[in-house]
């Protein structure tokens, strides 16, 4: 993909879009939590491809040299698969999290309105699958799909004894610094002392290890990136 | 012993192979559910000897209050096996969808309780839904492209199927040149090969 996707495309002058594509679609594929959804980009890119395909059958028609032709088709299947995959993975971590994302407003926001009718849709499937499964056959008290019992308490952490899965936010991703980044920006958990004992900072261009939670900021603001 | 047989349950699970579903095992789940009814009788009958003696069922740490807490707890722990089990079954047959499409063959079909072919069909659904609002076919194009066009060899009689570029007369063992999203569905589904050089 690297080799015939940067100089290339710019000389073909209609993709544009590939290379922040491919960040969205790296980052997405390794942060362990849904990301905000590239609404912009990917109306861009969808345009674009469809721009791309006309210009393909248009040349197809005109009988242009087939290496021509083939090399656009071949620049246009891998944008087309960027785009798939990139929906596909928020997919899956949609329906992984499902019942996690419909209770976290913040999370749900992220996603876009088709994304959102789709894990409204699965988590009502889903719960109906697991009442008639489990659920209704067990007694009263036992019948909650988000608690494994309808008394039990919040523990001292606030967290309750749920049964929902989600996303690990503490583990460890592999991002890159866009720019210098200082010590004052990382996110410390605020009991956590020994992410706080550490001191940070980051060149531009450096690679670190680190617990996803402490960069969830910045990346969002799109000052690191996951690879 | 409490539990055990739950247990057994996602044993079963998890010892099968990767991705692949064994049949639903009717008999050992209505065996664990029905180990959740005793239990709750179990809870409630000790509760209720509580209240007869007059004891406060929230401070009083007798026999019998621990016997209810027993019986909770594997209670609760019976659930978590039960819906880990369905759970994890649901993970692979949503895959299937992925793989195989809108329509299982029977000998999946026949692995699966009713709920879950309910389920299936549900997810199946949503899915075309969402695609169909995107406008864009999600289930092809699941490896990175190297080459449009791949050469496949066929294994099945499909006969004559009109691809996005032509028309072709797909016979049995016939080999062909093909656009990779042409071929795709039909790799999956087992009635094509690709031929790697």
């Amino acid at each position: 993909m690297t080799s015939s996707s940067s100089d290339p495309v710019d000389n073909f002058g209609t993709l544009s879009d590939v290379e922040p594509l491919k960040r969205a679609w790296r980052n997405e594929k390794a942060a362990p939590e849904i990301l905000r959804f590239e609404e912009q980009l990917i109306n861009r890119v969808s345009e674009q491809i469809q721009l791309m395909e006309e210009t393909v059958d248009h040349f197809t028609e005109k009988g242009t040299d087939p290496l021509t032709v083939s090399l656009y088709q071949m620049d246009l299947d891998r944008t087309q698969f960027l785009l798939r995959s990139y929906l596909r993975i928020r997919l899956q971590k949609i329906e992984k999290c499902m019942f996690h994302v419909l209770n976290k407003t913040e999370l749900y926001e992220r996603l876009s309105e088709q994304e959102k009718i789709f894990v409204q849709r699965s988590a009502e499937d889903f719960k109906k699958h697991l009442d008639e499964s489990v659920l209704l056959h067990l007694p009263d008290n036992y019948q909650s799909i988000l608690k494994q019992f309808t008394a039990s308490q919040e523990d001292k952490d606030g967290k309750e004894d749920g049964m929902v899965p989600e996303p690990p936010l503490d583990t460890f991703v592999v991002c890159k610094a866009r720019d210098y980044i200082g010590p004052s920006e990382f996110q410390g958990n605020s009991n956590d002392s020994l992410t706080m004992d550490l001191p940070l900072e980051m060149e531009r261009d450096d690679l670190s290890f680190i617990p996803y939670r402490r960069i969830q900021k910045l990346l969002d603001i799109g000052k690191v990136d996951l690879v | 012993m409490y539990g055990r047989k739950a247990c057994q349950l996602v044993k079963e699970f998890a010892t099968s192979e990767k991705e692949q579903l064994k049949p639903f095992n009717d008999d050992l789940f209505d065996q664990v559910i029905k180990e959740c009814d005793s239990h709750n009788l179990g809870i409630q009958s000790s509760v209720r000897k509580m209240q007869d003696e007059g004891l406060d069922t929230q401070t009083t740490r007798n026999a019998d209050f621990n016997g209810a807490v027993i019986h909770h707890l594997s209670l609760v722990r019976n659930k978590r096996c039960l819906m880990a089990y369905i759970y994890n079954r649901a993970v692979v047959i949503r895959s299937l969808r992925w793989k195989l499409g809108r329509v299982l063959p029977e000998e999946i079909v026949k692995r699966l309780s009713n709920s879950e072919k309910e389920y299936f069909k549900a997810y199946s659904g949503a899915l075309d839904h969402y695609m169909n609002d995107i406008n864009l076919d999600l289930t092809v194009d699941m490896v990175p492209p190297k080459d449009p066009y791949i050469q496949v060899r066929v294994l099945d009689d499909i006969g004559e199927v009109l691809l996005t570029d032509r028309s072709a007369n797909l016979a049995r063992y016939s080999m062909h040149f093909l656009k990779r999203t042409d071929a795709e569905p039909y790799i999956s589904q087992g009635l094509m090969r690709e031929l790697l050089n």
